[in-house]
């Protein structure tokens, strides 16, 4: 009855390795792409605290509009961390390396990833560049916002070049990821899942792991320019000596909007496998939500220049530019209306999971439409530099990205836990948060409209109610959130037990015991279909005894 | 083809198929990250392009022209190593262990004579024409970052080499399973083509 029958060529993970014993081996320098899926998930929601308390400083900062809570000076450090962290150390980490490693290779019907040692030192540079970036604090952080545009950057003190250097190794943690994800899906799919079955989580995986893997390095190279022109004199950006700031822009962008990418696409990817599980239809459009992906990766590399357009571009490359950002939006559309199609006619099941992902739907689609405003040249000259583009980028990276981990983690924890959040208090958090969020970030709209620019510490009093409407809103995301980590600790100790598939979900991971068993699979399953057909019989054969006791034999396949 | 069939003839051969074939899983991720090495260069190459064209002409006022003959003769060499690379899987994968080991050494002395060349025009630019990395604008800038960045590849390159070679007399490879040898190899001729790269953009034009 098992598939032991087919043989098995290629995966160091083939067979069933013993399992590490003792906690340093199977907890902290695991080997486990689940456990090491779950640090990056843990370390992430650290920062994600840490980076969300200095949000909340510029926030009371804000209260007023003579500020007052803290210096200017420090002002600018605080959102200047807070924006690469919440971009380098929360969303990228807890959506590549974190879903991407606990999920991906379940899903696709593998023991591990393709490189497990690789996945470990990926993971353990990750903290460490955290702890970096934070340290900056301590000789002066840098000042000049997440983009550190020089020469602002070269002028600061002397956390900038921790900055550079921390960005830099969380840039190798994310192409080491990126290269062992490729050849993950390209490599250890279980036999009979073609590329056309592979469930839409991997196809996203698949479509951001190139972008990791060659943005990144990208960056690493501005980077490492930067650190060099810092503590050497060595000019590249420094005009007075033939450097040139613009050049910095250039390559800092072309990075970062695939990164942009970057932490949407997974998230796409999660939206992909809730809406249809609690819709209990087929997902609509499967091949064109997959092609996709891959058309906006593509596509990312060609538009980085649309945040430069009031820093001097030549007029004849503005227009390309513009048009190839507008382009961009077509696959995204297809994306939102194949999953409006697929919730069309469903029987929606609105669990926490899935209102996180409809909200994500409402929000995301907001601040994508924001996305095609500010691509238009006229208009992004007037609101460049305002809360009008703060506001566009908290919609798709928070009430996109986020609500995307949020809906994730309500949706998997069961997988890595074995046991339910509780949905009660997660009902709470997803209203708190969606009314906080909307009422944190959608007067900032207008706020930017009206000119009031981002990265200053005072404002023009005119402004002040829908500053404080913003500050007092984003006290009650904060709060939400805080419900969300209470939700996880009560939910570890007391959760119901979840067993193997709590969703009635269809794909590979939800076909073996939560949580799955050191080697995953008894027996490495064979595919013979699309997981998101509903109502006909799974497309597996030999999962017979993933639920049973069979006791596994070492080294078999 | 998206509807969910239940084993139907014929999949189990396409089962087979897709499994039959045993692929390195190392190749392609070491393939991926030479990918990832060359967005690097071609990044700095970027810069390079960018500021020498932001003016002032090139090279900028008061810094010569860079010593073409003597930048040949020192890619020959390193082109010579790659062949004597190429020689020396080929060899290796025919079971000939002493023209492997031979054509081996004879890459790292190659190597090493690129690094010695680099070193000795590093030298005179240095000393001679006071072009240095942090001193002479954006020319010493790129100049040294990039050839440098290079002769770094190179001297992990030949220290990798080294490794191997003690690795292959100590019987660590067999002519079946070289993945070692291979990725050196392709490392080594990465190299190589930066280079043509480099000398391309820093002497010729």
């Amino acid at each position: 009855m098992s598939t032991a029958a087919v043989s098995h060529g290629g995966g160091i993970a083939d067979h069933i390795h013993p399992e590490p014993q003792g906690f340093i081996r199977r907890y902290v320098f695991s080997i486990d792409h689940k456990i090491i899926g779950i640090q990056y998930l843990i370390t992430g929601f650290v920062f994600l605290v840490l980076a969300g308390l200095l949000a909340e400083v510029i926030r009371t900062q804000l209260l007023h509009a003579n500020g007052g809570f803290v210096s200017a000076d420090t002002y600018n450090e605080v959102y200047s961390v807070h924006g690469s962290a919440m971009v380098w150390l929360v969303i990228i980490p807890l959506i590549t390396g974190g879903f991407g490693n606990v999920i991906m290779p379940l899903q696709i019907g593998a023991r591990d990833v393709a490189f497990p040692w690789l996945n470990m030192l990926s993971f353990w540079i990750f903290p460490v560049a955290g702890l970096m970036l934070f340290s900056s604090f301590l000789m002066g952080a840098p000042v000049a916002g997440w983009t550190e545009y020089p020469p602002m950057s070269l002028q600061a003190g002397a956390g900038t070049s921790m900055w550079a250097a921390a960005i830099f190794l969380v840039g190798v943690s994310s192409t080491l990821t990126g290269i062992n994800f490729v050849v993950t899906m390209f490599q250890m799919r279980a036999p009979g899942m073609t590329f056309t079955r592979m469930p839409l989580f991997c196809w996203a995986q698949l479509a951001t792991a190139p972008l990791l893997m060659i943005a990144t390095t990208a960056l690493a190279a501005a980077l490492a320019a930067l650190f060099m022109e810092r503590q050497f004199g060595v000019p590249f950006y420094d005009p007075t000596k033939g450097g040139s700031p613009i050049m910095w822009q250039h390559m800092f962008w072309f990075y970062s909007h695939p990164a942009v990418y970057i932490m949407i696409l997974p998230a796409f990817g999660m939206i992909s496998e809730i809406i249809p599980t609690f819709a209990r239809k087929p997902i609509f459009g499967y091949k064109m939500i997959a092609f996709s992906s891959m058309a906006i990766a593509l596509a990312g590399f060609m538009v980085w220049a649309h945040h430069m357009f009031t820093s001097g571009l030549a007029p004849y490359l503005q227009l390309p530019f513009m048009i190839l950002t507008f382009t961009i939006a077509i696959p995204t559309g297809v994306k939102i209306f194949s999953w409006v199609a697929t919730l069309w006619g469903g029987k929606i099941h609105f669990t926490t999971s899935m209102m996180f992902a409809v909200g994500f739907l409402a929000l995301f689609t907001l601040g994508g439409i924001t996305g095609i405003f500010l691509a238009a040249v006229p208009f992004d000259l007037h609101v460049h530099g305002t809360y009008f583009v703060v506001a566009h980028f908290h919609y798709v990276l928070v009430g996109g990205s986020l609500m995307g981990i949020f809906a994730g983690m309500y949706f998997y924890f069961p997988k890595m836990s074995g046991r339910l959040m509780s949905e009660k208090i997660g009902k709470w958090h997803f209203w708190l948060f969606f009314i906080g969020f909307n009422g944190t970030f959608l007067p900032q709209h207008w706020l930017g409209m009206l000119g009031m620019p981002r990265r200053v510490p005072t404002y023009d009093p005119q402004f002040t109610f829908w500053n404080q409407f913003s500050s007092i809103s984003s006290y009650v995301m904060t709060f939400a959130i805080l419900l969300f980590f209470i939700n996880i600790l009560v939910s570890l100790r007391n959760g119901k037990k979840a067993g193997p598939n709590p969703w009635g979900a269809r794909t590979l991971e939800w076909q073996i015991p939560s949580p799955p068993h050191y080697y995953n699979f008894k027996h490495i399953p064979t595919v013979y279909g699309l997981p998101y057909d509903f109502s006909q019989p799974l497309p597996y054969k030999g999962l017979e005894e993933e639920l049973t006791d069979t006791p596994v034999a070492v080294g078999a396949h | 083809m998206a509807v969910a069939t239940l084993p139907h003839s014929g999949a189990h051969e396409e089962v087979d198929q897709l499994y039959k074939e045993t692929r390195d899983l190392r190749l392609q991720g070491f393939l991926l990250f030479l990918i990832s090495d060359c967005v690097l260069f071609s990044s700095f190459i970027f810069a390079y392009f960018y500021m020498r064209n932001s003016g002032q002409g090139w090279p900028p006022p008061g810094i010569h022209r860079l010593d073409v003959a003597f930048a040949a003769v020192n890619s020959v060499i390193l082109f010579g190593s790659g062949a004597t690379m190429h020689y020396a899987l080929e060899n290796w994968k025919h079971g000939n262990f002493n023209r492997y080991a031979m054509f081996m050494i004879a890459t790292i002395v190659l190597g090493l004579g690129f690094l010695g060349g680099q070193a000795y025009e590093y030298t005179n630019l240095i000393v001679k024409e006071h072009v240095t990395w942090a001193g002479s604008g954006i020319f010493g800038a790129s100049f040294f970052t990039l050839t440098g960045m290079h002769g770094f590849h190179v001297s992990v390159g030949v220290i990798y080499l080294f490794i191997l070679l003690l690795q292959s007399v100590h019987g660590v490879y067999t002519k079946e399973k070289y993945f070692g040898l291979t990725a050196g190899t392709l490392y080594w001729h990465f190299v190589d083509v930066i280079w043509v790269a480099l000398f391309s953009i820093f002497y010729l034009v």
